[in-house]
């Protein structure tokens, strides 16, 4: 009786997932409204609903992963008892209704066409993996230009600062020469450093 | 997501030519996916067969197209010629990140190591620090293991750079993946001998 109760509240906890976006696109292309002024819906060609199931599919990939990579975790914190029923229930159910849902995709895509079910899913998985690499790829590349002005301002203090640094000794004539003799040592001795770490 | 038997009914529309999906609504999310799956959609159409071949074989003629550039680029680096080595290393580049999507991620991430470390040096020969930086960190983010020289390549840069504190935390994670490189040993060396004079 309790475990009913349970599982009836269940339903009404929140997904573990926002709505899936490729999937209501992949249905929503199946249930196309007719254009205005037209009374039958257009046919949507089945290359179309072939992208759009791959698109799906590479969702899933997504999730399944991480699912994969939650499960260890949450049943840890479980045991531990530092997480609630609740979100364990919401876990279960995530995990149930992606099962479901590969087998609808393996079945939709075997409809169109025969044999796509066993290999979708591979394809799926080199899309979401080469995805995701290219984006990080995108993000360094991106610093080029950031890191790029750094490096001329950067550039251009320690040109000024040895331009400086050459001028001391003019500075400092009036000095006692031992004095000056030093400088001008110490100032080469630096030039030789900036002129190394260019 | 929502119950596995229902779905949301998107507002899409198909262009009756092309074939293009788009929307009317304004979320940014759907028409980033619209976009997607249009590409992905353009991309299918260009295959003999309905659907993605699975990942292996993979067709030989881009592969060897890529080495052809790489060791063009080579060639011109030997001979001194950097910009062009860039050239061709470009090339090579933007034909390994345009292998078509479900291709395995693994040989795009193979290809784009090596070119990236090669562009890197030729930047480095130039002594176009950020450049041979940010592309020797693209090289270890597509192989972090038995990729010593893209390591030592930006911490070499860093270093002539003068940010000799992140090319210290850098060097010492590529020793990490890398095991006791002796390039890397050496690098590091000469980081911290400039540390002690700065």
């Amino acid at each position: 009786m309790y475990r009913k109760r349970k599982a009836a509240n269940s339903a009404n906890l929140a997904p573990w997932f926002p709505p899936h976006l490729q999937r209501n696109i992949y249905l929503s292309l199946l249930h196309l409204d007719p254009a205005e002024g037209k009374e039958k819906s257009p046919a949507v060609p089945e290359s179309v609903l072939r992208a759009a199931l791959l698109r799906r599919a590479v969702e899933d990939i997504r999730r399944i992963i991480e699912i994969r990579s939650a499960k260890q975790a949450c049943s840890t914190l479980l045991q531990r008892g530092s997480i609630g029923d609740d979100l364990w229930q919401r876990f279960l159910r995530a995990e149930k209704e992606m099962e479901e849902e590969l087998r609808d995709v393996v079945m939709e895509a075997n409809a169109l066409a025969p044999n796509w079910g066993q290999t979708i899913f591979q394809s799926a998985n080199e899309i979401a993996a080469g995805t995701m690499f290219q984006n990080r790829l995108k993000e360094i590349q991106a610093q080029t230009d950031v890191e790029k002005e750094w490096w001329e301002k950067r550039r251009a203090s320690i040109q000024s600062e040895f331009m400086k640094e050459l001028d001391i000794p003019t500075t400092t004539v009036g000095k006692s020469s031992d004095d000056d003799a030093v400088l001008v040592e110490s100032a080469n001795g630096s030039i030789r450093n900036k002129k190394g770490k260019k | 997501m929502e119950d596995t038997e229902t779905f949301t009914l998107l507002p899409l529309k198909m262009d009756p030519q092309s074939k293009a999906i788009t929307s009317t609504s304004g979320s940014r999310a759907l028409q980033e996916e619209l976009a997607t799956l249009n590409n992905i959609h353009r991309s299918l159409l260009t295959l003999d067969s309905p659907v993605p071949p699975p990942p292996i074989p993979v067709n030989p003629k881009r592969s060897a197209n890529i080495t052809k550039l790489r060791e063009s680029g080579n060639n011109e680096f030997r001979k001194g010629r950097h910009p062009e080595a860039i050239r061709f290393y470009d090339l090579g580049l933007q034909m390994a990140l345009t292998r078509p999507a479900w291709e395995p991620s693994g040989l795009v991430r193979d290809e784009v190591a090596g070119l990236y470390a090669n562009r890197a040096q030729a930047h480095m020969a130039m002594s176009n620090w950020v450049e041979g930086s940010v592309d020797a960190e693209s090289s270890v983010e597509a192989k972090k293991v038995g990729n010593a020289k893209a390591w030592w390549r930006k911490g070499r840069c860093l270093m002539e750079m003068g940010r000799l504190e992140e090319a210290k935390e850098w060097v010492g994670r590529g020793l990490e993946m890398e095991g006791n490189e002796a390039d890397l040993v050496g690098l590091l060396k000469d980081i911290e001998e400039k540390s002690k004079k700065a």
